[in-house]
């Protein structure tokens, strides 16, 4: 059934509109040299606990950053109202603060005019979704899990937003992105089951189908779960928990950490750092991840490889980091996909179906870096951790926390699937496998 | 724009609320300016000025919201925003089950303004690059020390709140804060040290007041020492915490599970829920009874302490723990009459104007005791001294915490001896609280401001300051923070 709400917002800033602002901008700039950056997200978020709706909204927000350079000092100022007045008010104030500002020796002109690869970003039919999409899509995780007696609490997204830049240099760069999202926690009493979407086609969140995931994640943790000391384990992660660990590899990649020694990858540039089996590319073309055409500087984002055959081949590298070692500036991994050679099948269920015993971790919570010499992380396992003994699982567990090194225990792969679609609430989407570790250290246990 | 102009947009949207028949409307209009200053390894990385403009339209529609917000402050846009937000709220009708009762009341009309010696918005910023400049150099000319950090960072917030019971609330409100840090190298690994000023409600007077030549000096020495002191025995330890440290620790188990929209379950898809659930409150032993957790968002100069909150009730004292009991929730007017509140106590919050108000973590502090610090020390055999925040991860019920630190000092029979590194201790909520045996006096009373408390989807920042004297904590498991093999 579809809502009757018809509501549509106003149009996002278009080309001409921004080509507009940047010509007046550039007109009255007294910089050497003028940035532009522009940012126009019309969307909202329709969330609810307790199967009901808690929270119901939509925004429009528009951001222009300009930044003026004079020489090698320069400064940033941004408004949220494109009328002219303001517009050249941020002007001024962006030029004051430049004036002033010391000499930055790490300052570089903005890029000049770049080509992109034209990606499929924006999607018609999420552009167009509004609240009673949203709605709609609510109802339906909120049905199912009603029917069987089960409390739902979730969130249901929509956005379309235009990303634009434009610099004295010649660059110019506009690009419109949509992006749908869905997640859903399924509650059977102290129980839980989880599941997530993210896509550029609101129409690509299979909320159905995620919605009987989460389900059965919660009534089969609905039992009585027991409780396992802490200690070394064989485990196998899903999807969204490897994610949960590879992003904090990937926002620990920064190069000039590296060059001065404070990364954990210091020395290892070059060096098998995980399995050999596995490599991580960055894939900004996938139809399933949300790459763009370029980065918030007006670089093109290309495809790269980052880890191959588990050796680290590449890092982040800023522009003026890129410039100091003679190198091209590689500034995001965005688009991440870990992939193994010869995996042992596409589902979770093949990797639970081999093994003796383990346990079964659907997702992490609250990852955080213990100590980032070495990147030990912690964080609790979440929604649905399980004991599987002789290929099947037979009962719910209270979660862990765990205190583990990717660098580590990545090195300690003993079986994966086909890389799946991961999507958590403190990460971004990426493509990765269900991963089967030995060894991996759970250093307590909670209540529940 | 403000003022007259604020007012007659106002009266715009909740006229136009009104005659679409909902129950209740309110509007917040915001201007937002930020000023941050970021140096990175001897140079100033960024100066940004942000202004950020727009309002939102709150609405109770058939027991249920709607919210619509836009940064387009015009007479076009504001009757458009508002029927949206109205559409919205009957979208969320046709699925509620418990209506939305608003707690009542009062109305009130009043201006807030935060006092301030010091503009900072009207200090010279060659004023602020020096001194942020000569911090970092200060920092970078010690043996050992590879890379630095300074910032400083300023808001204000012109703020109307207008509801359809009549509420007229203008604000006008300041916070300040800056920091430095300096990381040193050792043998392969690196650690930091940092000092940081608390966020405030204060002017360029806290910066000025801060010695950040004297911090400088004594964080870069104090890196040195950290990285090459040797890591922790696993084990047992008394634990003293100073107030930084204890400001973390209180938000992360103490605040987070006294929101009573986290115990009713609002948040169960993303921060999670609470294990201070409606039954166990007046009865459940969260601590010893050395442990009283106080909520004062009246207290001056403090983040949470801004008048009224965005439900625009005003702001108050309460207990969450009383001599180790858990006796009170932070709410809003919507989940306080959910366990039989008549009132709000004032904690509905949002992070700018494109955001809906929810229920925030108040200004939590832990009330002082009798001891000095030097007392609380003195009966520690072999304990460990714990600076600042470090590594933080709590579960989603907030009962199993895991916590590190900046800086670690070994405590042997009654003296602080040498510094420490990788110290990380872990526990049980409660059971963590029950070992506290000891709190400092006023006198040791410091304060440290939260601007980034992480809840809600879309995901919203919350702002509230923490106080806390030092506390000593018996026999606390402590491991090393790093993983062998």
């Amino acid at each position: 059934m579809t809502s009757a709400i018809t509501t549509t917002w106003p149009r996002l800033t278009s080309r001409q509109e921004f080509d507009f602002l940047t010509d007046l901008v550039m007109e009255h700039s007294a910089g050497d040299h003028t940035f532009l950056s522009l940012r126009d997200v019309h969307g909202g978020t329709t969330r609810f606990a307790n199967n009901q709706i808690i929270q119901n909204v939509h925004q429009r927000r528009g951001t222009l950053a300009i930044t003026v350079a004079f020489g090698r000092r320069h400064g940033t100022a941004t408004t949220s109202d494109f009328t002219a007045g303001a517009v050249r008010d941020t002007l001024t104030q962006a030029e004051a603060i430049a004036r002033v500002s010391p000499e930055d020796p790490e300052y570089l002109p903005p890029v000049e005019t770049q080509s992109y690869l034209l990606l499929p970003t924006f999607r018609p039919e999420t552009s167009a979704a509004g609240p009673a999409r949203r709605l709609d899509y609510a109802r339906e995780a909120i049905g199912q899990c009603k029917m069987e007696n089960l409390n739902a609490a979730g969130t249901v997204a929509s956005s379309v937003a235009v990303a634009a830049l434009a610099a004295d240099t010649g660059l110019s760069a506009y690009e419109e992105r949509t992006e749908g999202r869905f997640s859903l926690t399924v509650q059977a009493g102290e129980a839980t089951g989880w599941s997530a979407a993210a896509h550029r086609s609101i129409d690509h969140l299979h909320v159905q189908e995620r919605t009987l995931a989460a389900i059965n994640k919660a009534k089969r943790g609905a039992d009585d779960p027991q409780e396992l000391p802490p200690g070394r384990y064989t485990v196998i992660l899903e999807p969204a928990a490897v994610a949960g660990l590879l992003s904090w590899m990937i926002w620990m990649l920064d190069a000039k950490s590296f060059y001065k020694g404070t990364s954990p990858f210091s020395g290892k540039l070059g060096m098998r750092i995980l399995d050999r089996r596995l490599s991580l590319l960055n894939q900004p073309d996938h139809a399933d991840l949300l790459g763009h055409g370029f980065t918030s500087e007006g670089l093109p984002v290309i495809g790269s490889n980052w880890i191959e055959a588990g050796v680290l081949t590449q890092l982040l590298h800023d522009r003026y980091t890129a410039q100091d070692h003679h190198i091209d500036p590689l500034t995001t991994l965005e688009s991440p996909c870990l992939s193994g050679e010869r995996p042992l099948g596409t589902r979770v269920d093949d990797l639970v179906r081999t093994t003796q015993r383990g346990i079964l971790v659907t997702n992490f919570w609250y990852i955080r870096p213990v100590n980032p010499s070495d990147l030990t992380l912690t964080g609790m396992t979440r929604d649905g951790t399980f004991l599987i003994e002789n290929g099947e699982i037979v009962s719910a567990v209270r979660n862990f926390r765990f205190h583990e090194s990717p660098l580590r225990v990545f090195n300690h792969v003993d079986a994966y699937t086909t890389p799946a679609e991961a999507v958590t609430s403190e990460t971004g989407k990426a493509l990765v496998p269900a991963l089967r570790l030995h060894d991996f250290n759970f250093s307590s246990v909670t209540h529940f | 724009m403000s003022g007259p102009l604020w007012d007659e947009m106002a009266e715009l949207a909740l006229n136009r609320a009104r005659a679409a028949g909902v129950e209740y409307a309110d509007i917040r209009l915001l201007d937002t300016t930020t000023h941050t200053i970021n140096g990175e390894d001897r140079r100033i990385a960024s100066i940004r000025d942000t202004s950020d403009r727009g309002f939102g339209i709150r609405v109770l529609h058939r027991g249920a919201w709607g919210f619509a917000a836009s940064s387009i402050l015009s007479f076009e846009e504001v009757p458009r925003v508002a029927d949206l937000a109205v559409e919205i709220a009957k979208g969320s009708a046709s699925l509620a089950i418990d209506k939305v009762h608003l707690a009542p009341e009062p109305v009130h009309r009043d201006r807030i303004v935060t006092a301030c010696r010091l503009d900072p918005f009207a200090v010279p910023l060659e004023e602020q690059t020096s001194l942020l400049l000569n911090t970092m150099d200060l920092i970078q000319r010690h043996a050992g020390v590879v890379r630095s950090h300074a910032s400083l960072w300023a808001q204000r917030d012109h703020k109307l709140f207008v509801s359809t019971e009549g509420s007229h609330l203008e604000f006008s409100l300041l916070a300040m804060q800056g920091d430095c840090s300096a990381t040193a190298v050792h043998d392969g690994r690196f650690a930091s040290r940092s000092f940081n000023t608390p966020h405030l409600r204060i002017g360029y007077e806290l910066i000025r007041e801060a010695d950040f030549t004297r911090e400088g000096a004594r964080i870069a020495a104090q890196a040195v020492e950290k990285v090459r002191a040797p890591a922790v025995e696993a084990g047992r330890y008394d634990l003293v915490l100073d107030p930084e440290h204890l400001s973390l620790t209180m938000h992360e188990s103490c605040g987070h599970p006294s929101e009573l929209d986290r115990a009713l379950g609002y948040e169960a898809n993303y921060a999670g829920t609470s294990f201070l659930t409606p039954d166990k409150r007046g009865v459940y032993r969260y601590g010893s009874s050395h442990v009283n957790l106080v909520a004062d968002n009246t207290e001056p100069d403090t983040l949470a302490a801004t008048g009224y909150d965005d439900d625009g009730v005003s702001c108050q004292q309460w207990d969450i723990v009383r001599e180790g009991i858990f006796v009170g929730y932070c709410t809003n007017r919507e989940v306080a009459p959910r366990i039989n509140e008549e009132r709000s106590r004032g904690s509905n919050r949002a992070d700018s104007w494109g955001s809906v108000p929810m229920v925030r973590i108040a200004n939590i502090g832990l009330e002082p005791g009798p001891s000095t610090v030097d007392e609380l020390l003195a009966d520690v055999k072999r304990g460990i001294y714990i600076e600042g925040h470090g590594s933080y991860s709590i579960d989603q019920q907030r009962y199993n915490f895991q916590f590190g630190g900046d800086a670690f000092w070994l405590v042997e029979n009654g003296r602080r001896t040498r510094m420490l590194r990788d110290v990380i201790y872990h526990g049980i909520t409660p059971e963590f609280w029950g070992r506290c045996d000891g709190v400092a006096d006023r006198t040791h009373r410091r304060r440290y401001g939260f601007i980034t408390c992480g809840k809600g989807q879309p995901g919203q920042a919350g702002w509230m300051t923490h106080a806390a004297s030092h506390a000593r904590f018996r026999r606390v498991d402590v491991i090393t923070g790093q993983v062998k093999g």
